[in-house]
């Protein structure tokens, strides 16, 4: 199939405009390009380094964890294996990495990636990272824990991930009071709408005018089905599938998730053209008509709520 | 018009701006005490709550303290504006104008408790409530026609009223709120957050230290014999020991003569001198403010001890000192000088005046503490919360609370979300 990087790269391009309008489409091609580049990762560093020393799972974190791409994104991933051979997996992490960034994925500015130690790890010290970061229970600890929690294997032994998912229920359900620090690790919401009905656009040199679709509208529903889903146990990472997985035990969940469809649609609509990363997030709103404005209003406004609902059901179980 | 008449109002009217002024001098210290990320916050939050508490002072706190009422409150004169209105000399809007400069810097001193961590809207909240039901409710105590004037307590420019007031509100919020994130860890230990401008604290502290001669000196409420010289002679004493005190007590338990630490001194000597700046004589002035200064050390060490986080140490210097400020009265005062109560314990007075002092001390220290706890927690329960996220403390309230950064050159985006 494809020999290089570059040649993803120029497939990528090509292709994107006749996927980018629509969300499963866009997210199973960008799924296609990173599989590719592992791919070609994977057999360079064997050609220097020798065969995989021991099973292993590539996964993907952040919005492509949870199969929520826009058209741009930057890389969120890491790497769980058997055995102790961390030098080759990290050799391997950085070459997947290297190859994304000319594909066309960002680096990583947290440096959530599997070049890095922190997010490539033997199955044992994995399951010791969560407790510990569990344990520890600071805001930075628990960031981390919930950028691991929304993952999903690309490429490997999808068993390993889910060994760790397991581990980190085990956690929870020992100690229930992390619930609530949890909860406070997602509660920052950005408000969206102002005391007027108006939409609150950023005041920020750079980005005036704009509205930051990522932090008003789309984190409130991620957020609350993501707690949620450490509550039930569900241990798929995109949304959908988790409001899937919920129905059956909050039965409220299915009436947003026609609402966080449209949303991921909207985002799509207005933002296909975006040329960059941090521009895939903004929305200028002279851009939007009346109806526009309202949609995106409404969508803000049920985000909103379906946190509020999620926290409520987190204090009726006695979690909060 | 009688030349004195004019002089009064003239002096009083200088001092009342002083004293405004020391707003600048909080600014400054507060910014300069607290991190970049919440600079323009800490400044800004200053001066719309002086704004709440000219708009509240007006309508009702002014009439709480000094309207005809009981010996609790006073119930007349609000939304006051009568441009006859004459008392103690002075023409009614004077007097009004140098009251509200004093309501202002208690409520300023509160606020030292919330910094960094608490929800802009629970600033609005609890300015206006501090200035109807705490600060002029002792305010009239005191100094208007309120039981503990009734008993003779001492306190000139308001160490109890102004500075023991604010802090006990500062604690109950510091208590309520919880210390910063980062401060303790989970082996109980505690690390420094430090401020980031030393420059600025310093300023601040100088332009409080120049505004507190409106305050001390202007609590003469006249020219008469020029007395307040000898008040501002006093101040001067006070705030150069404090000053000294703090600084040779750090550097003698830690080896280093901390800034803050020292900077707090000067500050410590400022406050414990305010209550007893027109009773005591000079070189009681010197040995109150070099205590006050000593003190203030020790109390910081003590609230970080305790896990009561405090970033800009209002607890200790307007607290702690303002209630030695307080008791030094009972000390030192003098026959010559207490025109009001008694002289103190070592000019013959024996323990009545101290006892008077600590009975102010002890039933203000506890309503302001008391009335603001109840005020917060309920004001906790009808918000959620009055701090604000995790997230957003650690972005910083400049940019979560106002939209913009103090230093926008020096912040380009906000913390990595992870998704």
């Amino acid at each position: 199939m494809f020999q290089t990087y570059e040649e993803i790269k120029r497939w990528r391009h090509d292709t994107m405009p006749s996927v980018a309008d629509d969300h499963f489409q866009l997210n199973a091609f960008h799924d296609q390009v990173m599989y590719q580049t592992v791919g070609i990762a994977k057999t360079k560093v064997e050609s220097e380094q020798g065969t995989t020393p021991a099973p292993f799972a590539f996964f993907l974190m952040g919005s492509a964890g949870r199969f929520e791409q826009s058209v741009w994104s930057d890389q969120d991933h890491g790497i769980v294996f058997d055995g102790v051979d961390q030098k080759y997996f990290l050799k391997l992490g950085e070459e997947i990495s290297h190859g994304l960034a000319i594909v066309g994925y960002e680096l990583c500015e947290g440096k959530v990636m599997a070049s890095n130690s922190l997010w490539c790890q033997s199955v044992d010290s994995f399951k010791e990272q969560i407790v510990g970061w569990l344990e520890e229970a600071s805001w930075q600890s628990l960031r981390n824990f919930s950028i691991l929690f929304d993952s999903r294997v690309l490429n490997g032994d999808e068993e390993l991930l889910l060994q760790l998912k397991r581990e980190a229920f085990s956690v929870l359900e020992k100690e229930p009071h992390l619930y609530a620090r949890l909860m406070e690790n997602f509660e920052f919401i950005k408000k969206g709408v102002g005391v007027f009905g108006q939409l609150l656009p950023e005041q920020r040199q750079g980005m005036k005018g704009e509205i930051h679709l990522k932090e008003t509208a789309y984190f409130p529903y991620v957020n609350a089905i993501r707690i949620l889903a450490l509550r039930n146990g569900v241990s798929a990472a995109p949304t959908l599938e988790r409001l899937v997985s919920l129905a059956d035990t909050h039965p409220f969940v299915n009436e947003y998730e026609q609402d966080f469809r449209k949303l991921l649609d909207f985002r799509l609509r207005f933002r296909k053209e975006a040329t960059n990363y941090e521009k895939v997030h903004l929305l200028p709103i002279a851009q939007l008509s009346k109806q526009d404005k309202q949609a995106l209003k409404y969508l803000i406004k049920r985000g909103n709520q379906l946190f509020s609902k999620a926290k409520s059901v987190l204090k009726e179980e006695g979690a909060l | 018009m009688d030349a004195t008449f004019l002089m009064n109002n003239l002096w009083i009217i200088v001092c009342t701006v002083l004293v405004l002024l020391m707003q600048g001098g909080f600014i400054l210290l507060e910014a300069g005490s607290t991190r970049m990320k919440n600079a323009g916050h800490i400044a800004g939050k200053t001066v719309f709550t002086v704004g709440i508490v000219s708009l509240v002072f007006w309508a009702v706190g002014y009439g709480i303290i000094y309207g005809e009422g009981n010996a609790i409150i006073g119930f007349s004169d609000f939304f006051y504006g009568d441009a006859s209105t004459m008392g103690e000399g002075l023409a009614g809007s004077v007097d009004f104008m140098f009251q509200l400069a004093f309501a202002a810097i208690a409520m300023t001193i509160a606020f030292g408790g919330f910094a960094e961590r608490a929800k802009l809207i629970a600033y609005v909240i609890f300015a206006v409530l501090f200035s109807i039901v705490i600060y002029p409710v002792i305010a009239h105590w005191i100094w208007g026609a309120g039981w503990l004037a009734d008993h003779g307590k001492q306190d000139f420019a308001g160490s109890t009223v102004v500075h023991l007031t604010g802090a006990m509100a500062a604690l109950a919020a510091t208590m309520i709120l919880k210390p910063r994130i980062g401060k303790y860890n989970k082996d109980g230990s505690s690390n420094e957050i430090a401020g980031h401008n030393q420059v600025f604290t310093a300023l601040g502290v100088l332009l409080l230290w120049v505004g507190w001669f409106g305050f001390n000196a202007g609590s003469t409420f006249g020219v008469e014999n020029a007395f307040f010289g000898y008040v501002a002679l006093n101040t001067q004493l006070a705030a150069g020991a404090g000053a000294i005190g703090a600084m040779l007590m750090v550097w003698a338990v830690t080896g280093k003569a901390d800034v803050p630490t020292t900077l707090n001194g000067a500050l410590a000597g400022l406050v414990a001198i305010t209550a007893s700046c027109a009773f005591v004589e000079p070189w009681a002035a010197v040995l109150i403010g070099l205590i006050g200064g000593a003190f203030v050390f020790f109390s910081m060490k003590f609230f970080d001890k305790k896990k009561i986080d405090d970033p800009i140490f209002a607890l200790s210097v307007h607290g702690t000192v303002g209630v030695w400020g307080t008791l030094s009265n009972g000390l030192f005062a003098t026959p010559e000088l207490a025109t009001v109560g008694r002289p103190g314990l070592f000019y013959g007075g024996g323990f009545e005046q101290l006892g008077v002092q600590l009975m102010g001390v002890v039933a203000c220290g506890l309503y302001a503490f008391i009335v603001s706890w109840i005020i917060l927690k309920v004001m906790e329960k009808a918000m959620g919360s009055l701090r604000v996220t995790e997230e957003e403390e650690i972005m910083g309230l400049d940019i979560s609370e106002h939209g913009g950064y103090g230093y926008p050159e020096n912040f380009t985006s906000t913390t990595k979300s992870g998704a």
